[in-house]
């Protein structure tokens, strides 16, 4: 054997023995389907890792190796060519295979970083000054900045967010187009809407829960109630007589009232507005008696002296407003939670959305943001896709229960 | 092993290697394929699952790398590291077993 020869042998053989380690551990990995969609997608994830990346182009460089080195052979046993022509037809037909499964293991990576290559959209379904919309707004300053793109908040308000819904699930899904809703969104409005023109499952994929916070019971300044208790008792005394406003039939804000209305076992008439920051102005004016607002919308309210704050829904004081007990000393064991977060059109790819929840995660380290988010009452999250999605699909079972029991619906 | 298994052997290393080289362009175009819309793993799983040509594909492909990446093994383990014998084969058997087993299994998972 000559001496190249012998280099290409030894080349075969050794790429053949990384191929044969790394053969068995690809099977098993792909074998991980048949534990589901979630184990796979788990893996395709892992796979994404900077040094699983780097095992893969080792792959690749094996592969083509061992593919010149055996085609060489075969020629050399089989085809009466000359040498130099059986090297050329190795070498190309390796090179070939090397180029393509580069191109391939780059492809996802590639779409990755080049998005987003303009301006990305945040569907916000509720008005301008709810909380959805102030958590939207505070995330999407540091998005900005982090993708070197604006990112437009449009605000579509109606149907307890079913308007911007619909609008979001209709939208392209290349990732330009996100949707922000609150929880309730997702959750609770399939249960409560006889018709509801979008599908919160198949419509889109969880990206990020972003932020989550308790609501707030508040009143207007004037109001003649200083206490939950003084509350609840004038409700009793007067069944029917009190008001509450809210952000539309099924909005977090309105699930939230249910609640409480049902835990303290009262009577008052539901008022449905806009959004959540329409609903407050009308608090505020004294069109409504009382209100469980996201302590992001109501908190600058509260701070500017034009609504009082009862209590919160936390189980404990809520460190955004000190000295505002928790709604549960009066009714004990009362808790509401409401989140808001990132979902993206179903058939956006996964590489968007899986950059859109990390670039998130990163957004909420930052210690200025997460100040900020605190300050509004917000708790920032930054959780997987994956757990956003478990959640949701518990909270729903929740709210099934709840909406069920309370018997709210909207034909 | 005899003369004419060492003659066998060789046929199979040489047969599986032309079975190999276009299983492995096709599996390439399928991967560009898969890859580049960026599909999720719902998505990739429900364009393969009931696939019986995909099956069948990628069946053949795994029993051909089940046979040609232990006997290259046997080469490489004789001439470089001087073990052979029938400790050895027996080994290289298990391997290929494990291969196979393996193989077959991701192929099921991905397109029964």
């Amino acid at each position: 054997m000559t001496a190249p020869g012998r280099w290409y042998a030894a080349a075969h053989r050794i790429s053949g023995v990384a191929l044969a380690v790394f053969l068995p551990l690809h099977f098993w990995a792909l074998g991980q389907a048949l534990e589901g969609e979630r184990a796979l997608e788990s893996f395709l994830r892992w796979t994404e890792q900077p040094l699983v990346k780097a095992l893969e182009w080792a792959i690749v460089l094996a592969l083509a190796f061992h593919l010149f080195g055996g085609l060489r052979v075969l020629m050399i046993e089989f085809l009466p060519w000359r040498d130099w022509l059986k090297n050329l037809a190795a070498a190309s037909a390796a090179a070939a295979l090397g180029v393509a499964l580069l191109f391939a293991l780059s492809a996802t990576s590639a779409q990755a970083q080049a998005w987003p290559q303009k301006p990305v959209k945040f569907i916000v379904p509720f008005p301008p000054g709810g909380a959805t919309d102030i958590s939207a707004r505070l995330l999407a300053e540091r998005l900005q900045e982090i993708w070197g793109q604006t990112v437009v908040i449009e605000n579509r308000g109606g149907a307890a967010g079913g308007v911007g819904a619909a609008e979001a699930a209709r939208a392209s899904p290349d990732g330009y187009t996100l949707f922000f809703p609150s929880g309730s969104v997702m959750t609770a409005n399939r249960h409560i809407y006889a018709k509801l023109n979008y599908d919160p499952e198949k419509d889109f994929v969880p990206v990020t829960k972003v932020v989550m916070g308790p609501q707030v019971l508040v009143v207007p300044a004037n109001s003649p109630y200083r206490t939950v208790k003084d509350l609840i008792d004038a409700a009793k005394a007067q069944p029917g007589k009190l008001t509450f406003g809210h952000a539309g039939i099924g909005s977090q804000v309105h699930l939230a009232s249910e609640n409480f209305v049902n835990s303290a076992g009262i009577d008052a008439v539901q008022v449905p507005y806009r959004g959540e920051g329409p609903a407050l102005t009308a608090l505020v004016s004294g069109e409504t008696t009382f209100m469980l607002a996201n302590v992001a919308a109501a908190v600058g309210h509260v701070n500017s002296g034009r609504l009082r704050a009862l209590g919160v829904t936390s189980r404990t004081e809520f460190a955004a407003l000190p000295g505002v007990p928790p709604i549960a000393k009066t009714l004990p064991g009362f808790e509401n939670v409401g989140w808001f977060g990132i979902v993206a059109p179903a058939g956006t790819p996964k590489e968007v959305v899986h950059k859109v929840y990390q670039d998130t995660k990163k957004a909420l380290e930052s210690t200025q943001l997460r100040a900020r988010f605190y300050v509004q009452g917000l708790v920032p999250v930054g959780n997987t896709p994956e757990e956003m999605a478990r959640e949701m699909r518990e909270e729903s079972q929740l709210w099934a229960r709840v909406v069920r029991e309370r018997k709210i619906s909207v034909q | 092993m005899g003369a004419r298994g060492e003659t066998w052997l060789w046929i199979a290393q040489r047969a599986s290697a032309a079975l190999l080289a276009p299983c492995v362009a096709v599996h390439l175009a399928t991967i560009v394929y898969a890859v580049q819309g960026g599909l999720s793993a719902a998505e990739i799983l429900a364009r393969t699952r009931g696939s019986v040509g995909g099956l069948a594909f990628y069946s053949l492909f795994v029993l051909a790398a089940a046979v040609h990446a232990p006997v290259g093994l046997r080469a490489v383990l004789a001439e470089w590291a001087g073990w052979r014998g029938p400790l050895c084969d027996a080994a290289l058997v298990a391997f290929a077993v494990l291969l196979a087993a393996t193989g077959l299994r991701a192929a099921w998972a991905v397109f029964a």
